[in-house]
């Protein structure tokens, strides 16, 4: 079992902050680090793996610091976003060199089981520099596997993999964390944290927005308002119309179009095409006006 | 762990298509020298054109050549294209790191560069003891030679211009026109070892084989501890940062 503190840790490049005063502990499970890109979360992640010095703050791994003690990597299996590889070497002689250098008494069968965990047995034999994205991945995900470790970080683990393949990652995960790891990883994908972590920690322009249980931030960002566009054959009817539902929070013309508020989504996307009806006019638009993820957290970043 | 290192270091050299190029120069420098044998020349002019072949291209241009590019590589490149995360994400202690480096490298160097230098002066003179000379000091001289540029690699992501910019701005053009620059001159200091043991015949060096050993090693070992403390400070960005 082991922990990793991170105690009022900023980061930043020149004039540039990267990471503003977090601070938060990662214990046992999996715990998801969302964010959009550009968040700071592979930055956070490369000083909780001690590859970067935090400019103001600590990072402790079961009360080590993590910068400058390469002792660590015997608890710590790490996953690059990056996918530089050594290109040259077979799917097994990556794995096996990894074992081999973490001291691991038998490198070569430590590889193997490797290997069979994340599937790659077929393809093992080839050099890496051929490999697809997803194989790749799952290559760098077996050489971090290779030293049993009880942490284990990955940085974007899920990009290039098809859905089988991230379906299997996602077991795998599981399986480790019900071992009793720590499990860290990042995404920028809602539905990966959703799915697979007991624990999110939401980051934004490098603050700690949110964290805790998915559910609670789920609600966060469903319960938010939205905003709806509207186009129609004729607006302040459907204006009128749509007022008149309790759902609705505001309604508002202008530029040509009708802009409507609500508290819930759903309750929304249901009401509209009855509304129109009623009112007698046709929809021939209707899109959310700021739904991408970027203004889920920075609603998230303002509250 | 140690035998695994090395062999990851001399995969990732002896893949580089620029690394057996390389080898091509040490052959030029046998033709060369076997062009000037055929030619029939004088012993008059024989040991002039030895100590040319050897000293100027030998440690001149084919040390050096070879040593920035294998050694600015055999850290440099990992450091490049960020494999070297795999390196770093290891419990191994940094010094290890560096010297499994530099002596892989240093080997590589002088594989390529030593059996040219022997056979051209085998080739070119009679007196063997030129060619054990020059190879010899081509062996110090790879050394320190590597060491330092392995440390330049650390310390600037342009090592490979601002070395070959030392080799031919710094050896080649300061240090022949100003003698007090030529202490720091490794090619100097390689040119010292192969005078002392040529027999007297080498004959190049402007520097006592004493000091140029002593310079050479004080350099190299303070390029090993500049690098490995780099290496111990290194911090890996994220590709956007």
């Amino acid at each position: 079992m082991s922990t990793l503190v991170l105690a009022g840790v900023s980061r930043w490049y020149g004039n540039v902050v990267a990471v503003n005063d977090v601070s938060f502990e990662v214990g046992p499970g999996i715990t998801g680090l969302l964010g959009p890109n550009g968040a700071g979360k592979t930055t956070l992640l490369h000083m909780m793996a001690g590859f970067l010095a935090p400019s103001a703050g600590e990072v402790h791994l079961d009360g080590r610091p993590t910068w400058r003690h390469p002792d660590i990597y015997r608890s710590i299996g790490f996953v690059p976003e990056r996918e530089a590889v050594y290109g040259f070497l077979s799917g097994r002689q990556f794995v096996a060199a990894s074992a081999s250098l973490q001291g691991v008494p038998d490198p070569a069968e430590a590889a193997e089981r490797a290997i069979d965990l994340v599937e790659l047995q077929p393809a093992a034999d080839r050099a890496i520099g051929g490999y697809s994205k997803g194989m790749r991945q799952r290559a760098k995900v077996a050489a971090a596997l290779v030293h049993d470790p009880p942490v284990l970080i990955l940085d974007e683990p899920f990009n290039g993999m098809d859905p089988r393949q991230r379906l299997h990652m996602m077991d795998l995960l599981r399986r480790h964390a019900a071992e009793g790891r720590t499990i860290l990883f990042s995404s920028h994908i809602l539905e990966e944290v959703e799915r697979l972590s007991d624990r999110v920690l939401v980051v934004v322009a490098g603050r700690l927005a949110a964290s805790g249980d998915f559910r609670r931030i789920r609600r966060l960002m469903t319960d938010r308002p939205h905003r709806f566009t509207l186009r129609s054959s004729d607006d302040r009817r459907l204006a009128r119309e749509l007022l008149a539902e309790a759902e609705i929070d505001a309604v508002e013309l202008r530029d040509g179009f009708l802009t409507v508020r609500t508290g819930d989504y759903g309750a929304l996307t249901r009401a509209v095409a009855p509304a129109a009806q009623r009112a007698g006019v046709s929809l021939l638009e209707l899109h959310p006006a700021d739904e991408s993820l970027e203004s889920v957290f920075s609603y998230l970043v303002r509250r | 762990m140690t035998s695994t290192l090395v062999s990851l270091t001399l995969r990732a050299l002896l893949n580089r298509r620029r690394t057996l190029l390389l080898a091509l120069v040490g052959v030029l420098l046998v033709l060369a020298t076997l062009l000037y044998r055929l030619g029939g020349p004088s012993d008059g002019d024989a040991l002039n054109v030895t100590r040319r072949l050897l000293g100027d291209f030998g440690l001149g241009v084919l040390l050096p050549l070879v040593a920035v590019i294998v050694g600015t590589a055999s850290l440099g490149s990992e450091l490049d294209d960020g494999t070297i995360v795999y390196l770093l994400a290891k419990p191994i202690p940094r010094w290890r790191i560096v010297l499994v480096k530099l002596a892989v490298a240093w080997l590589v160097v002088m594989v390529l560069v030593v059996p040219a230098i022997a056979l051209a002066g085998l080739i070119a003179h009679p007196n063997a003891n030129l060619a054990t000379g020059y190879s010899l000091a081509a062996m110090v001289g790879a050394l320190e030679y590597t060491a330092v540029f392995l440390a330049l690699s650390l310390v600037t992501s342009r090592a490979l211009v601002i070395g070959l910019a030392y080799v031919v701005v710094w050896e080649g053009v300061v240090a022949a026109l100003f003698a007090g620059t030529r202490v720091l001159s490794i090619r100097q200091h390689a040119l010292a070892v192969a005078d002392a043991l040529g027999g007297g015949d080498a004959a190049q060096a402007e520097l006592g084989v004493g000091v140029a050993l002593a310079v050479g090693i004080v350099v190299a070992l303070l390029a090993a501890a500049l690098a490995i403390r780099r290496l111990e400070r290194v911090e890996l960005r994220g590709e956007t940062a």
